[in-house]
């Protein structure tokens, strides 16, 4: 495994932190401007464009996640 | 290092970055002109059990939105080759047939998922409800 900087993981920690926090103070409706993860889904997905983008990102992801370096069972 | 770092990882992430939100930009921008594409709302669906030609429109309106999907990401996978990293491998190409691939294996399972639970609906709505109880206490 390759050895990255420290701070590049910090990075990453951040940003999600940063993703559920925000998602986290929308659903405590502490405040009434901040939208939740699905109302934010659901207003691109009115569109048919929103859709197609939210399925190639459904798609980019499921594609690193379960086909790319994906081996056959067993296979040596 | 710092170089090779923003070269390696730092530029393709921001470049497929800039490239996913110019293209939802632009399509919002689209979608949101006068007499635009916008769809129908929850209030327009029926409440009933779903006819031949319900199942023939969701089948259109999932195979719309996965052809799209798929074109959308493939447009993007090839920009983000030519233009931001050549990525080593047979990149392209594992991009057009592991997503076809993964489409090829979650329609039939969203199918069958979409068929049960449409199942599962009728059946609670045919069930009768019983009628209502008198208060016992009084």
């Amino acid at each position: 495994m390759a050895h990255h900087p420290l701070i590049g993981y910090l990075v990453w920690a951040v940003l999600f932190g940063a993703l559920f926090a925000w998602e986290g103070l929308a659903l405590s409706h502490l405040s009434n401007y901040v939208p939740t993860l699905s109302d934010t889904f659901r207003a691109i997905m009115r569109y048919p464009f929103g859709r197609w983008a939210l399925f190639a990102l459904w798609l980019w992801f499921g594609w690193h996640i379960f086909v790319r370096g994906w081996h056959f069972l067993l296979r040596a | 290092m710092s170089s090779y770092l923003l070269r390696s990882d730092f530029d393709p992430m921001v470049g497929g970055f800039v490239i996913i939100m110019v293209a939802l930009a632009a399509g919002l921008r689209l979608s949101r002109r006068p007499g635009g594409t916008a769809t129908r709302t929850r209030q327009d669906q029926a409440s009933g059990p779903v006819t031949a030609a319900g199942w023939r429109r969701l089948a259109g309106h999932v195979a719309v939105t996965m052809l799209g999907g798929y074109l959308l990401l493939m447009v993007v996978v090839i920009l983000y080759y030519y233009v931001v990293a050549r990525v080593g491998g047979a990149f392209i190409k594992g991009a057009f047939t592991g997503c076809a691939l993964l489409i090829g294996l979650a329609t039939p399972v969203f199918a069958a998922a979409s068929l049960l639970t449409e199942q599962f609906r009728a059946r609670a709505a045919r069930k009768p409800h019983p009628p209502a109880q008198p208060d016992p206490t009084r």
